[in-house]
């Protein structure tokens, strides 16, 4: 496998495996080959830019680096030590250079732009060019969040290939042909696809640019402050830029292993939620017929302390499972420690069966049959994890998948097919050394039933498989263990409930939550934001974002990962008013998340120290999950067409542009699906309905007028609405034209 | 001359599109032949032949066959597919094998097919074909009817206008549904071609060929031409000549006499002032060269110029060199994929250095730019179309370094608008007005 | 389903990967819609191949014979490469320009032509070569196209559609 080769590159020596592109080579040897058009992230080289040529011994043209591997013996001489190759790379920039306007001092990408620094390097002097440059309207927006500048474009394609070789949607093309070659949409289409901010940090020069950003900072201006994305439960490794002491953007800090480099467009481009208009800044009480007023923090505790007396342990917790673990425990700690306050409503977590099939995300590219089952898409719960399938599929990987598009009745029982013994596929996974099986959607006891079915398709001794479970929160597993690290009495339901703790704003948001609190006799809430807090809290305090927390993440993966505060939060943290309020009640608590963590890890997480974090830990035997977990809310079954004549189940589904946080990004409305119900073309058939017509969708007494989109992949009698647009509609509905 | 028939036999300069009257003259019989031999036996047969290329590279055509993996090594499908994309300015000759010899050519095909234990055949044939294709399309009907096809499939795909799809990897994207955008090499097609599966790619008259040296036998088609350039070629003869068309002669062949007695001489009792001996990429012959010149791959590479699609246009001394050059370099201009840097941007701006020159805008300076400009291109492009452009223009200069020298000092084109390139108009760019897609 | 979708799925079929439908496809869209490519073929071609918009427009802008705009029921193309050019194209554009009264490159109000110079059109040997909506005529001189126009016109049959 590691054979090594003897490649000399300017006179040095050094050994690489088999199969090392002279690109890696050279850079072993420390020498580096400049390029443009080449990123191996996109697929394998295309060799168009030919910046990257050199000179080989035995070859009488110049060579693409890019395009080419080590051979054994091969003397390689870049344009350090070859006066041709310096020559072509001359060529290559003066060519390049021929269309671009040279703009730096107004370019966003100056100071941090290849071009500039290659033309600086190997660069011609003057330019020879007295013809126009070919001209183009100056930057276009291509969609709310990327703006074009299509005289900056050297036509490297790296954007291009992303959109078509890595997230595969195929919204972003070239158009025409030779010199007249343009980027560009379909006419005045956006360019609208989860993942499309990637090419902006592609782009080799400042052609693509983030209209969030723009003439935001320079480069010599700012500080890069690596954390990790705290919005979905994949938690991408990013990388906030800031300038004084303000968030300016998130770029991505590669993990090989878990974001392969890539960051979904939520994470990249919600920023601007800290400031949002109805941000909360100071704590709020409810006044009679005044609504809320702005109250001092001592009093804003002084009143929580009240509150939290007076409701005599019948509290109630909800959290959202986008706490830090250490905030969680925190208030476990408080709640629960100082209060015997045990009663929560948790975030759907994940089971820790799942630990025994633990695998990096990138496993899933290299593995041979993965099979996803559940009613959700994985874009829409863990976007990264589409961008794994995909490459997975392109390397060969077969991709399985039971939800609402397969034809294999509910995901539950698709499951458990596959674990019968006389099951075709189930034979197939139980053969395979890389197999992996993905929970992605409600139910499933947190990914507890894939666990069972892998663990009877006897996944545990092989290390090349894997089950994962795609939680609907950033850090539902996480929150859940450090509440019940907290303490260990058992928990009981409280009747009346005297008081709810809100803590979140997806716990604010949630209707079950919110119908929690009609019978809650004074509710506390935590909250980022105005709009979830107003008409029903007496007592709201302020909350800050995940970019403004120091704190710790468990991912998708079983990982630890370190979320760094990137920004100053205009409001005291909460670890610091939760440890002061403790203290109130007798609870002794730091305010520090390190130390917090290490009470937590000692317990909880095998004293993993803040320098674990980040490694994958080993995975831990099998143990079957309490069957407790079992009845998690269960997929109900599809109706079989002909018993239910003409009703249809309604999977209703969050998608991954809503919530709290995108609402108030102005830039990413045009991300959020419409008011639209997907049908299958059967179904949609037998209806006389077409694409774009206005439908009513009907479930005992409610009724709701959407617009129909066809989805040829839908498995008949199933539609899908998302959450947001669904109302209170029933999960069987009936769909007419009005 | 006594010229053999070997692409064009049996048709009386006629055509065979009737199946009934192909069969009665020998046809499907090399088919027949083959198909009783082992793959390798054929490609053997074609070793011996030494028949190379017709394409444009000259590659031997057996050893193309013999370097497709056998099925036991790469258990992918096998495909043949078929460069019927003729495009280079100046070439004719795919077009009339097709109309004259559709079923020559199919035969071909079956065999090629048969040697690379194919099952699979595409025909990429240039979309401006339609007559061609027609043919092509009726053929096969006929052959399905007699079931000749022995299990194999083939498959018409039409082009759709782009020169660039005649370089075989940007034909092998453009048949997978991309942009027809050449591939880095290696890969190389016989490994990983057509949907990353081995796959030989060749030209229609080399594929036709293969059934006349099957018929023939190897060793007896090799006796035809001259050595390394063995056979006959079907020569594209246009330009300022008589009888302008395709002429099948054998290789070695003296150029002048394809010029001035097979066509007809320079016509209107002009002077001949240069010849394009291979297709517009290669380098210009002087008329003192062509004296010398015999059209076969020894004596035109020794003249430092190559025998490429074998088309041959006479100029006369009408015309200006360097409207010439800058209606040469529009064409690859327009044809650039925009895949690779040097090609796009260079071809863009040799046309508009010669047009400053044929405006007589020129400085001195400006002659050694477009020879730099030249240098800059050749050797550092993905593909051959940006050095063909650059190849073709600096041996222009270099022959006719008076007359461009000519342009720099007059201020202009000495021949005062009489020349017969005078303003000739190129393609507008497609496409390019049309910003936006246009709303029905 | 429309016909043209059933059309498409028909060589679909041909192809051992359906990606290598996309240029028959926009072939068959093109005629379907008179000439050319509006916006909506891209869309129905998108959807009859699992495809993008987007990535059909990339393909057909790639190739000259996609039209993106409007052309005229009779589309006039004329070779001015080398060996046409030497032969007098240039005199057989102006000739057509004058009896059609557009300029190359122009679709006349009416829709009836439209006239393009083109890159070599591979008849080089029977120069100049002009395509009537992709039929080749041969051995074409300034002098024959007004009567050739007449008969474009419709004003003379020869019975040569
Ligand atoms: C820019 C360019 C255009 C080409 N056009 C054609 C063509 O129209 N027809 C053709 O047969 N070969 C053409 N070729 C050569 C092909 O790449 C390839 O060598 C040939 O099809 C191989 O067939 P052969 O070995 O039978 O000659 C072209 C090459 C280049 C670089
Ligand atoms: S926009 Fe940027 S990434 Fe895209 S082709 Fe142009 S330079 Fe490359
Ligand atoms: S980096 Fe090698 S060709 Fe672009």
């Amino acid at each position: 496998m590691t054979e090594l080769l003897k490649v000399t590159v300017d006179g040095r020596e050094v050994e690489v495996p088999r199969g090392t592109g002279l690109v890696e080579t050279a850079d072993a040897a420390g020498i580096e080959i400049p390029v443009f058009c080449y990123e191996p992230r996109l697929g394998p080289p295309v060799g168009a830019c030919r910046m990257c040529l050199v000179e080989i011994e035995g070859l009488p043209k110049l060579q693409a680096a890019c395009t080419l591997t080590a051979q054994d013996g091969m003397v390689i001489k870049t344009a350090a030590t070859s006066a041709k190759a310096a020559e072509g790379q001359n060529a290559t920039l003066e060519f390049i250079l021929v269309n671009h306007p040279l703009d730096c001092p107004v370019c966003d990408k100056g100071g941090e732009c290849p071009l500039q620094d290659l033309t600086f390097r190997y660069g011609p002097g003057a330019t020879r060019m007295t013809f126009p440059k070919v001209t183009f309207d100056k930057p276009i927006p291509i969609s709310p969040l990327i703006a074009l500048d299509r005289e900056r474009c050297i036509l490297c394609y790296r954007c291009t290939r992303f959109s078509q070789d890595v997230a595969e949607d195929g919204q972003l093309v070239a158009r025409n042909r030779g010199n007249h070659s343009m980027i560009t949409t379909f006419g005045e289409d956006p360019y609208r696809a989860p993942f499309s901010g990637n090419v902006v940090e592609l782009c080799p020069v400042g052609a693509l640019t983030s209209t969030q950003y723009r003439f935001e900072a320079r480069p010599w201006e700012i500080q890069q402050i690596p954390t990790v994305c705290g919005l979905c439960p994949v938690g991408c490794n990013t990388s906030v830029t800031t300038r004084d002491g303000k968030a300016k953007r998130v770029l991505s800090r590669n993990h090989p292993e878990i974001d392969g480099g890539w960051l979904c467009d939520k994470g990249r481009y919600t920023l601007p939620h800290l400031a949002a208009t109805d941000r909360i800044r100071e704590p709020l009480r409810r006044l009679q017929r005044v609504g809320l007023e702005p109250i001092s923090w001592d009093d804003a505790l002084d009143e929580a302390e009240k509150l939290l007396r007076g409701a005599e342990g019948r509290i109630v917790t909800a959290l959202s499972g986008s706490e830090t673990i250490e905030q969680a425990y925190a208030l476990g700690r408080l709640l629960r420690g100082g209060l015997g306050a045990h009663s929560a409503v948790l975030p759907e977590s994940t089971s820790s069966a799942l630990d025994a099939f633990r695998l990096p995300l990138s496993g899933i590219a290299a593995a041979e049959i993965v099979v996803v089952v559940g009613d959700d898409e994985v874009v829409d719960r863990a976007p990264i994890v589409d961008l794994w399938l995909r490459k997975a599929q392109r390397n060969g990987t077969e991709v399985i998948s039971y939800g609402p598009s397969s034809e294999a009745g509910s995901a539950m029982a698709a499951l458990h097919d596959l674990t019968e013994p006389d099951s075709a596929l189930g034979k197939r996974l139980r053969a395979s050394d890389r197999a992996i099986l993905i929970w992605c959607g409600p139910g499933g006891g947190g990914g507890a039933r894939v666990a069972e079915a892998a663990h009877s398709l006897s996944f545990d001794d092989k290390p090349g498989c894997g089950a994962f479970h795609l939680p609907a929160t950033p850090n539902g597993r996480g929150v859940a263990i450090a509440w019940a690290a907290a303490a260990d009495e058992d928990e009981t339901d409280p009747e009346p409930i005297g008081l709810l703790v809100v803590v979140g704003d997806d716990a604010a948001a949630s209707p079950s939550v919110r119908a929690l609190a009609e019978r809650a006799e004074a509710v506390i809430a935590v909250t980022m934001f105005q709009g979830l807090a107003g008409g029903w809290a007496d007592l709201v305090l302020p909350a800050t974002a995940a970019l403004e927390r120091d704190g710790t993440l468990l991912n998708i993966e079983g990982r630890l990962q370190r979320l760094r505060r990137a920004v100053v939060p205009p409001v005291p943290d909460e670890l610091a008013w939760i440890a002061k309020l403790a203290g109130r009640f007798d609870v002794d608590l730091s305010p520090h998340s390190s130390v917090l963590f290490e009470e937590i890890s000692a317990r909880c997480f095998d004293g993993a120290t803040a320098a674990d974090h980040a490694t994958l830990p080993a995975r831990t035997p099998y143990e079957a999950p309490a069957p407790a977990q079992a009845v998690a809310t269960a997929v109900p079954p599809r109706p079989a067409e002909d018993h239910f004549l003409g009703q249809l189940r309604l999977v209703r589904y969050r998608p991954l542009f809503s919530g709290p946080q995108v609402e108030r990004v102005a830039e990413l409305q045009f991300q959020r699906p419409g008011a639209e119900l997907e049908l299958a073309t059967a179904d949609a058939e037998k209806r006389q309905i077409a694409a774009g017509d206005t439908v009513l969708v009907r479930s005992n007494g409610t009724s709701v007028e959407l617009r129909a989109r066809i989805n040829r992949k839908l498995a008949a009698g199933v539609v899908r609405v998302p959450d947001e647009h669904a109302a209170d509609l029933h999960p069987t509905v009936e769909v007419v034209k009005p | 001359m006594a010229t053999p028939e070997v692409v064009f036999a049996h048709t009386d300069g006629g055509a065979v599109t009737d199946i009934a009257q192909y069969e009665a003259t020998g046809g499907f019989s090399a088919l027949e032949k083959s198909r009783a031999m082992a793959p390798d036996e054929v490609i053997e047969e074609l070793n011996a032949s030494q028949l190379r290329g017709r394409g444009g590279a000259f590659f031997p055509t057996g050893r193309k066959w013999s370097f497709v993996p056998k099925p036991e090594q790469i258990a992918k499908p096998h495909y043949l597919v078929v460069n019927a994309d003729e495009s280079e300015p100046g070439t004719f000759k795919d077009r009339e094998i097709m109309l004259r010899v559709p079923f020559r050519f199919l035969e071909g095909c079956l065999i090629a097919a048969y040697a690379i234990q194919s099952k699979h055949v595409f025909i990429y044939i240039r979309g401006e074909y339609e007559q061609e294709f027609e043919v092509l399309r009726d053929a096969l009907a006929a052959m399905h009817k007699k079931k000749v096809l022995g299990g194999v499939t083939i498959v018409l795909h039409r082009g759709a206008g782009a020169y660039i799809c005649g370089e075989e990897t940007a034909l092998l994207e453009s048949l997978e549904g991309r942009r027809g955008q050449p591939r880095t090499k290696p890969p190389f097609p016989a490994i990983a071609g057509l949907y990353a599966a081995p796959t030989a790619v060749n030209n229609v008259e080399s594929i036709t060929t293969a059934t006349s040296v099957m018929e023939m036998g190897g060793v007896e088609y090799a006796k035809l031409g001259v050595p390394n350039s063995t056979g006959t070629r079907v020569f594209s003869l246009s330009g300022n000549v008589v009888n302008g068309g395709n002429y099948e002669l054998p290789h070695g062949f003296p150029l002048k006499d394809l010029i001035y007695e097979v066509g007809g001489g320079i016509a209107n009792g002009r002077k001949l002032k240069a010849v394009i001996p291979g297709g517009s990429s290669t380098v210009i012959l002087t008329p003192a060269e062509v004296e010398k010149a015999t059209l076969d791959f020894d004596s035109l590479t020794s003249l430092g110029t190559a025998i490429g699609s074998a088309a041959v246009i006479a100029i006369d001394d009408r015309c200006c060199m360097v409207q010439l050059g800058i209606r040469v370099s529009q064409f690859y201009e327009h044809e650039s994929c925009g895949k690779c840097t040097p090609c796009r941007v260079g071809t863009h701006w040799l046309t508009q250095i010669l047009q400053k020159i044929e405006d007589g805008r020129a400085a001195q300076s400006d002659l050694d730019l477009l020879l730099d400009v030249c240098d800059r291109i050749l050797g550092k492009c993905l593909c051959p179309l940006g050095d063909s452009d650059a190849i073709a223009v600096a041996s222009y200069v270099d022959k006719f370094r008076d007359e461009f020298q000519a342009h720099i000092d007059n201020g202009g084109c000495p021949l005062g608008g009489s020349s017969s390139l005078e303003a000739v108009l190129a393609p507008v760019a497609m496409h390019h007005a049309a910003h936006e897609v246009a709303h029905a | 389903m429309t016909a043209l979708f059933e059309r498409i799925q028909e060589i679909r079929r041909r192809y051992p990967d359906e990606l290598s439908a996309v240029m028959p496809a926009l072939q068959a869209a093109q005629v379907e819609h008179g000439g050319w490519l509006p916006r909506e073929a891209f869309r129905e071609v998108a959807d009859a191949l699992d495809l993008t918009p987007a990535y059909c427009l990339s393909i057909a802008s790639f190739y000259d014979m996609f039209r993106l705009e409007p052309v005229g029921e009779t589309v006039v193309e004329v070779c001015t490469n080398i060996s046409c050019g030497l032969a007098g194209a240039q005199g057989v554009v102006e000739a057509f320009e004058r009896e059609l009264g557009l300029h190359a490159g122009e679709t006349s109000a009416d829709g009836k032509f439209s006239l393009r110079a083109v890159e070599c059109l591979g008849g080089c040997g029977w120069a100049t070569i002009v395509a009537v909506n992709n039929r080749h005529r041969l051995r074409v001189s300034a002098a024959d196209v007004p009567a050739l126009a007449a008969e474009l016109r419709g004003e003379v049959s020869n019975g040569d559609a």
